[in-house]
């Protein structure tokens, strides 16, 4: 036994000791090194890597998580008020559109004074050191430059189309394509000489300085809501020249260079971010500018915890810290230990924190918060009314099937299935906190009823569902982008219910890309979509029915292909109207046609709840992704320092226990060998 | 020697071309270049949007060659970058490829060496171990254990491990990476315990195996009989013997130390290479896809080559020709 040691104890003993030292080194749960115990920073989980950075093109969700707190904007929303309010941000006010003489609108920005850049590498380019420490000031020309941004095709912006209501937009786009294919030394200028020699482009213009002058071809009102997002953000020449990706540079899509209230400091998307406020925000300099303080809080006691914020000056916290986080469930531990402040709820530990619509008392006790907020977006099933069985072409006995099928789902048993209750049963397009949604409105074909749907079968010859012409249950198809099963159980809760009624309704399940190709050969019955608002507008839900957008027609997103003049009239109307009683009557026609005529069945509007730990102060949900949130918050570093401790001690008994046990096992049998073959 | 070197590595180049020729197969089939703009853009980007987008990656181009087209289509591109090592950007986010995966491999080789040293000390140990208490309840248990650690999923170890050790123990983060020096061990300490565990069970019985037959030789029962301690016969002469097919499987894996583990990374948010495929895969991202497929080929094929030489080196009876 003493010849064993002297040859592999050395070895093995350093082996052993250094395996066990690394894991008892590491034998602590927190995730971030010690130092910021006690700093007011404000740590965050993100599932999914920002796709761009870039203003011109960032449309998703998962990039607000660092545009909302770096772009600032011309206006902004209100934090707390819904229906949503634009306020004026980096302008110093709302600007009145003006009708110029042939139908054109004009609207004109004056830019707050002391607005800059942040201070950023770019800014050699044109201050030289200077730039590089101070940052430069923004100027209503870096405003135009980043509308031309989104003109120019080699950008691919994705939102080339509300921005063509821009005067000389689709013009200066092709000039500037143009320019470069025929003349090659074009392409060599730097990128804003490029833009300023393309050519003509009096839809935005600055007259001076701290004057944007943006004149629309129409009438479009909600032009505004896009001067509240990333899009419209003042970006320097510079950044666009100096990150291009090239010679060990990031491109702009990984480096931003703004005006917000926050400045990226790390960004390493697949693992951590973290955002630091901007020494240069023009909120510093205004601090009277409504996006420069706490809004005014409104009256109720549930905005008591809120209401001490009121007018103190943003942003609240020291730093923001993004970790990525892939899966729910560990997120979701970290959350529990403290080490996130805010969290959604897993569908696994969904009961555990939810009872009876409100928190558990187990979440209660740690002094956990909950938030419900219902999304401005709506889930439904649409027709397609170029078809011949279910469409417009099937006239009045088409209609009575759509209208029987739509009484037919239970929407609410539903919602309890599938989506533990969250979500606000939809009785039209528009969802709640959007002007036009009205919550006493009831559509008399989205209650859950059988018999009345029944009789409408009946009534139009199709009496349980059989078709006269071949004796038979009517055949329909459902087409949905989803072949998980369970999506096959979800959407087969609709396909049953269809069933009871006699109807023959096929699921077809395909993957996204497949359904999409479906939509666009137009060769398909019923479908399942969804919408998530650009803006809170009612012309945003609403355009989704129009004729001169349907699928079919011009390849827009109506892929009811519901095209119907006297709705597309109204919708004419109400597109441009103020919010107000014209407009309120105007959208409840529509309501009606859509109500009768049920191109879409309209399900739910999806609900999400956050959860937000005790320590953290001012936090309320704001739907609208582009709302900068964080600049709100604030919180209890210390509180959350002593909760972290409290609920963190490691527990070691059980290693030793474990060392015990494989001891006492293997101890007998080594011993045994050893008295009988020594 | 190096006339069979130089003739397994041009084995490998034509396999490396079947390999990207039928990824390109494989992807085009299932999907077109409008799905991968599609997926860039959005969907509520307008078919003009969609058109340019594909103009500016270079997806405008006709799939398959042609008249007219010989040389301007997808697959010709597709071959000559894989084959000239040009990756590009991605096309989910513009990311130059090998920047990614550059940043990538760095995490992917803290997390999989661990795992690699410590995975293969421990199970040759405890495979020395039971082996030479072969045939007692000993090695009847490590069988049993072996087994049912084998045929566990890695997942299981993933979630089971986030849980006793994450959540119940708290002795280590449940997951998440950082890479600074104070804290790196802290978030390997859980992902490099579950990647051993989940590995120990079929090395276990794997080496166990070699060892036993080892055991039996007549080489053993001769240094036996000369009167060499038990403990010196398991290390120098059955360990020493038994290395050709330890190497077979030692080998192989170096080269994939830096593509990391898919699961592993992705169970615990570590942003290695793993992670990085897991994600081209979920957001159709064609070419950040083609090149993780191409450099895990280019090194596999490597590997083999790398296990074919070692051979020379452990046994010398072992010539290449």
């Amino acid at each position: 036994m003493g010849r064993l040691f002297q040859q592999i104890g050395p070895i093995g003993a350093t082996f052993v000791a250094l395996v066990f030292g690394l894991f008892a080194l590491a034998c602590s749960n927190n995730p971030y090194p010690g130092e910021d115990e006690g700093k007011k920073v404000l740590y965050l989980p993100f599932s999914t890597s920002p796709k761009t950075l870039d203003p011109a093109i960032s449309y998703g969700t998962a990039d607000t998580v660092v545009t909302n707190k770096v772009f600032d904007t011309l206006l902004e929303y209100h934090y707390l008020e819904r229906p949503y309010r634009l306020l004026p941000s980096m302008a110093k006010s709302i600007p009145e559109g003006e009708t110029l003489e042939d139908g054109r609108v004009r609207y004109t920005f004056h830019l707050r004074p002391h607005i800059r850049f942040a201070p950023d590498e770019c800014f050699r380019l044109s201050l030289g050191e200077q730039g590089v420490k101070n940052g430069r000031a923004t100027t209503a020309q870096d405003f135009v430059f980043e509308i031309q941004r989104i003109a120019d095709p080699s950008i691919s912006s994705p939102v080339i189309e509300p921005f063509s209501h821009l005067y000389g937009f689709r013009e200066y786009r092709e000039a500037l394509e143009k320019k470069r294919k025929s003349d090659k030394d074009f392409s060599k200028l730097r990128i804003d000489e490029q833009y300023a020699k393309a050519g003509e482009f009096p839809g935005a213009v600055a007259v001076d300085e701290h004057t944007l002058v943006i004149t629309l071809k129409d009438a479009y009102p909600q032009i505004l809501y896009w001067f509240a997002m990333p899009f419209t953000t003042p970006v320097p020449w510079e950044a666009a020249q100096y990150y291009n990706g090239k010679e060990g540079r990031s491109p702009l899509a990984e480096h931003p260079v703004a005006t917000g209230a926050f400045v990226v400091t790390a960004y390493d998307k697949q693992a951590h971010m973290v955002l630091e406020p901007n020494p240069n925000w023009w909120g510093l300099k205004n601090p009277d500018a409504p996006g420069a303080k706490f809004p005014e809080v409104p009256e109720g006691k549930e905005w008591d915890d809120v209401r001490p914020a009121a007018g103190k000056s943003l942003p609240l916290v020291d730093r923001v810290e993004y970790r990525m986080e892939k899966e729910a469930i560990p997120q979701f531990n970290k959350f529990l230990q403290g080490y996130y402040d805010f969290s959604g709820i897993t569908r696994e530990s969904f009961d555990k924190v939810i009872h009876e619509g409100g928190l558990s008392p187990e979440m209660e006790k740690v002094g956990i918060r909950l938030d419900k907020d219902v999304d401005p977006g709506v889930y439904y099933l649409g027709f397609n009314m170029d078809d011949p069985t279910v469409g417009t072409a099937g006239g009045e006995r088409s209609r009575a099937l759509r209208q029987a099928m739509s009484l037919a789902l239970d929407v609410e048993e539903y919602l309890r299935l599938f989506a533990n209750g969250r979500g606000v049963l939809a009785q039209s397009p528009i969802p709640p906190g959007i002007f036009g949604y009205d919550e006493s409105y009831k559509n008399s074909y989205r209650n859950f009823d059988m018999e009345h749907a029944a009789q409408i079968l009946k009534a139009a010859g199709l009496e349980n569902g059989i078709d006269p012409k071949t004796k038979k249950p009517l055949r329909l198809s459902f087409d949905v982008p989803d072949t998980s099963p369970e999506g096959r159980m979800r959407f087969l809760f609709w396909v049953n219910q269809w069933r009871k009624l006699g109807l023959n309704v096929q699921l077809e399940a395909t993957g996204y890309n497949q359904f999409y190709e479906k939509m666009i050969k137009g060769g398909y019955q019923i479908y399942t979509w969804g919408w998530m608002a650009d803006y809170p507008d009612p012309e945003n839900f609403l355009f989704l029915l129009t004729g001169p957008m349907a699928r079919s027609e011009s390849g827009g997103p109506n892929n009811a292909n519901f095209k119907n003049k006297e709705y597309d009239k109204l919708f004419d109307q109400m597109a441009y109207l103020e919010n107000g009683d014209e407009r309120l009557r105007i959208i409840h026609q529509m309501r009606a046609i859509l109500e009768k005529e049920r191109p879409w069945i309209e399900l739910f509007h999806p609900e999400s709840y956050s959860l937000g730990h005790g320590w953290m102060k001012y936090a309320r949900p704001t739907g609208i992704s582009t709302i900068a949130a964080a600049k709100y918050y604030d919180l209890d570093p210390k509180r959350r320092s002593m909760a972290r401790t409290e609920w963190n001690r490691p527990i070691l008994w059980p290693a030793f226990a474990l060392l015990l046990v494989i001891l006492a096992i293997l101890a007998p049998g080594v011993l045994t060998y050893y008295k009988e073959r020594t | 020697m190096l006339a069979y070197i130089i003739r397994r590595s041009s084995y490998g180049v034509v396999v490396l071309f079947g390999v990207v020729l039928f990824l390109f197969f494989l992807f085009f089939t299932a999907s077109s270049p409008d799905d991968i703009a599609r997926q860039a853009v959005g969907e509520k980007a307008l078919p003009e949007v969609l058109k340019q987008w594909k103009i500016n990656h270079g997806y405008h181009l006709p799939i398959w060659p042609g008249p007219g087209h010989w040389d301007e289509n997808l697959l010709f591109d597709h071959m000559r970058k894989m084959l000239t090592l040009d990756f590009g950007r991605s096309d989910a986010d513009e990311v130059l490829i090998w920047n990614r995966v550059r940043a990538g491999a760095g995490p992917s080789f803290f997390l999989t060496l661990p795992i690699f040293v410590i995975g293969l000390a421990l199970s040759i140990v405890i495979s020395l171990f039971v082996a030479f208490f072969r045939e007692t309840y000993i090695d009847k248990m490590g069988v049993l254990l072996a087994v049912l650690a084998m045929s566990t999923s890695t997942l299981l170890y993933i979630i089971g491990g986030q849980f006793l050790l994450g959540k119940l123990l708290r002795w280590y983060p449940v997951s998440g990476f950082d890479p600074s020096p104070s804290v790196i061990w802290r978030f390997l300490a859980l992902p490099v315990l579950v990647g051993v565990a989940s590995s120990l069970g079929s090395s276990v019985r794997f080496y166990r195996t070699v060892f036993v037959e080892e055991i039996h030789k007549d080489y053993v029962r001769t240094a036996r009989a000369k009167g060499a301690g038990e403990m010196r016969i398991m290390v120098a002469h059955v360990l020493r013997n038994s290395l050709v097919p330890i190497l077979t499987q030692v080998v192989m894996a170096i080269p994939f130390l830096f593509t990391g583990s898919l699961l592993l990374e992705a169970g615990f948010g570590i942003p290695g290479l793993g992670a990085v495929t897991f994600e081209a895969i979920e957001a159709n991202d064609f070419s950040t896809l083609r090149a993780m497929v191409f450099l895990g080929s280019l090194l596999f094929i490597m590997g083999q080559i790398l296990t074919d030489l070692s051979y020379t080196l452990v046994d010398p009876r072992i010539r290449l020709e």
